[in-house]
């Protein structure tokens, strides 16, 4: 193999101006996508938005003493789907209820505060669960305690639906992303197959076979894709760092930053990139066959 | 209550019947005495006659005078309870004022506390309506909208059991005021009525003071009268005491003249005694003494009277039996007394039965002891009285020294 020429990087040494170009155009490309999928591995497609919006209010007796009711929330957040259980005494639910009804203060001077205390609980995103929902609100209402359960029961339900719709849209755009990419690469490495197709000749000459060349080509490809995917996602991952550190109302439908280097993302972009790699791969393999057979 | 007078007449009355019976058995030199006697006796009975009719208006007046004073110490006795009553009723009427008051301040201040929590809970429905309005532009809160429409609720719902509670509070309040003013104007109703029946016996009082002023000049009047009357009669008893006198000296004198004329003369007759009649004296009538001999107290009039005989009450018609042997010296009617019948026992002992309804023997008549000489007269109570009086020398003597009378 010494005394005859590398393929690997035949198309960079064939036509480098084209390929700086379609590199920098796959990096940027590589760059959304990578912001795109950290995104939706973040956010579990719409579930942390959902997750971040809906709550069971379990509220409480009018005479439960402050700290029986704190316990109460503490035991409520130890379950395993249950992301956050907070007690808000009746004084704190007063003011919350004068920030959502203003110019109700004024109305009652001397009648005293009517509202009782209650537990907030909220959910892991990947427990936002009809079921999950159903075993933690009934086991709220067999407590002596509470006094009635809000789960939402009457919009629940389309509630999930929507969010498992716009997760399955939000990862099926992203496919289509992936799919542009695919189509985007294969007519790409088609139209450099034709340009290049004396050159191959030439080689084909002098004794490399066809299927060498492609398989180098190939293997050169999904390197590059590999590399490139990486970059992509680490920028893309960045410049979601950044967002997520500049606009704090983003984390509440993507997630915290410290989230990012989760093993769970690493192992998401990871495979991310191995996908693209090989999407690049099948793009310029399919792509040269394409040009050989005159399609 | 008018007997003690009438003693005192009757003394007098019987003196001068007996000088009058007396008389006629004297000289007939005395006979210018004895019509002046009669005369004395006619003056004397109309003199007792007059006092007897003073007596008795007086009587009257004093029993009116009285029923008067009795009734004007009830009336002021009425009038001082109705004093307490009324202002028993007055503090009553001012504490319940107080409390109509406090009841109606009471019921405004509800009212007004009413009317303002009726117009928050409007204000408040007004803006649940609009927070549910607001939140329905909002769809990323599910949770939230859901928690503040549960505590809208319960706002609400205390608003409206706020109002709920007042207006009970205030339907119980209407309720006491009403209560309480009809409890006032029963009490005014009550205290009206009560001032009308104190202005009434205030008048009543009134009046009753006049009549009593009236008594008491009629009564000073009439005292007056029977005390000039009294004087009268002291003065007629002096002249018919002194007639008396004169009539025992004329006889005196005829005795001595006759003992002149006869050879021995006979001794003048000494005054006897009643015990000393033959066979003694009996009761005239089985009774009981209801008036004593002697000095009495009146208390009527409030003055002492000297009674010259008894008074036996026995059952209406019962017979009256003389009370020794004697002759009849007189059978007659006297003012007063009514039917009064006189007994001569001799040696100055007389014995006078008054009040009589019929005589059964006759003026000269001779009567042993025991003779029925007459009957009392009927009643409707059933019993009737007996005056007796036993007179010795010209003296009255107590009959229940000298008879066994049940006292």
């Amino acid at each position: 193999m010494r005394g005859q020429p590398s393929l690997w990087w035949i198309d960079w040494r064939l036509s480098r101006s084209h390929l700086v170009r379609e590199t920098i155009g796959r990096f940027l490309y590589f760059c959304l996508l990578g912001f795109a999928v950290i995104s939706l591995l973040l956010s579990g497609g719409v579930s942390r938005f959902l997750a971040d919006r809906y709550a069971i209010t379990a509220v409480l007796r009018a005479e439960v003493p402050a700290a029986e009711a704190e316990g109460l929330a503490r035991k409520v957040a130890v379950l395993p789907s249950v992301r956050s259980a907070a007690y808000r005494d009746p004084e704190a639910v007063w003011k919350e209820f004068l920030r959502a009804y203003p110019g109700v203060e004024s109305l009652r001077g001397a009648g005293g505060n009517p509202m009782p205390g209650y537990i907030e609980i909220r959910f892991r995103p990947d427990r936002l669960t009809g079921a999950d929902i159903d075993l933690v609100a009934s086991a709220l209402r067999s407590v002596p305690l509470v006094e009635q359960v809000l789960a939402g029961e009457e919009w629940l339900p389309r509630l999930l639906r929507a969010g498992r719709i716009a997760s399955l849209a939000g990862w099926g755009v992203f496919g289509a992303f992936l799919a542009g990419f695919f189509l985007v690469g294969r007519l790409q490495e088609r139209a450099r197959v034709v340009a290049l197709a004396g050159d191959f000749a030439f080689l084909a000459e002098r004794g490399v076979s066809a299927g060498r060349l492609a398989c180098s080509r190939a293997a050169a490809a999904a390197v590059s894709g590999f590399l490139l995917s990486a970059a992509g996602t680490a920028v893309g991952g960045g410049a979601l760092f950044l967002s997520l550190r500049n606009f704090h109302f983003l984390e509440a439908v993507v997630g915290p930053p410290s989230d990012l280097l989760l093993p769970r993302t690493i192992a998401g972009a990871v495979l991310f990139c191995c996908g693209a790699a090989l999407l690049s791969a099948a793009a310029s393999l399919l792509g040269g066959r394409a040009a050989r057979s005159g399609r | 209550m008018a007997r003690g007078p009438r003693r005192i007449l009757s003394a007098v009355l019987a003196a001068a019947v007996s000088l009058a019976i007396l008389l006629p058995s004297a000289a007939p030199a005395a006979r210018d005495i004895a019509a002046e006697l009669r005369k004395e006796r006619g003056r004397l009975l109309e003199m007792k006659d007059r006092e007897e009719k003073t007596v008795r208006e007086l009587t009257e007046a004093l029993r009116m005078e009285k029923r008067s004073k009795g009734r004007v110490g009830e009336l002021q006795d009425r009038l001082k309870r109705q004093k307490s009553l009324l202002s028993r009723i007055d503090r009553n009427i001012s504490a319940l004022n107080d409390r109509l008051d406090r009841a109606e301040k009471a019921v405004r201040e509800l009212e007004a506390a009413h009317g303002q929590a009726r117009t928050d809970l409007q204000r408040a429905e007004v803006v649940a309506f609009a927070g549910q309005r607001a939140g329905a532009a909002d769809p990323w809160r599910p949770s939230a909208r859901e928690r503040e429409r549960y505590f809208m609720r319960l706002y609400l719902a205390a608003d409206a059991e706020d109002v709920a509670r007042i207006t009970r509070a205030r339907e119980r309040k209407a309720e006491e005021l009403s209560g309480l003013e009809r409890q006032v104007a029963v009490t005014e109703s009550k205290m009206a009525r009560e001032k009308k029946v104190g202005d009434t016996l205030l008048s009543r009082q009134e009046a009753e003071r006049v009549r009593l002023a009236d008594f008491e000049r009629e009564k000073k009047r009439k005292q007056k009268e029977l005390k000039s009357l009294r004087a009268k009669i002291a003065r007629m008893e002096s002249v018919v005491s002194r007639v008396e006198r004169q009539v025992k000296e004329r006889e005196r004198r005829a005795r001595k003249r006759a003992a002149g004329e006869s050879a021995t003369g006979a001794p003048a007759e000494a005054p006897r005694r009643f015990a000393s009649l033959s066979g003694g004296l009996s009761t005239p009538l089985a009774g009981k003494v209801v008036t004593r001999f002697g000095r009495q107290h009146d208390p009527t009039f409030d003055v002492t009277i000297e009674n010259r005989g008894v008074e036996i009450e026995a059952p209406s018609g019962a017979s009256v039996k003389s009370v020794g042997q004697g002759e009849v010296a007189f059978a007659g009617a006297v003012s007063g007394f009514g039917n009064v019948l006189i007994v001569q026992h001799g040696g100055g002992l007389f014995s006078v039965y008054g009040r009589l309804e019929a005589f059964l023997v006759k003026q000269g008549e001779a009567v042993k002891k025991g003779t029925v000489v007459g009957r009392l007269p009927g009643s409707p109570s059933g019993k009737s009285v007996l005056y007796l009086e036993l007179r010795a020398g010209g003296t009255a003597i107590d009959p229940t020294s000298a008879i066994p009378l049940d006292r």
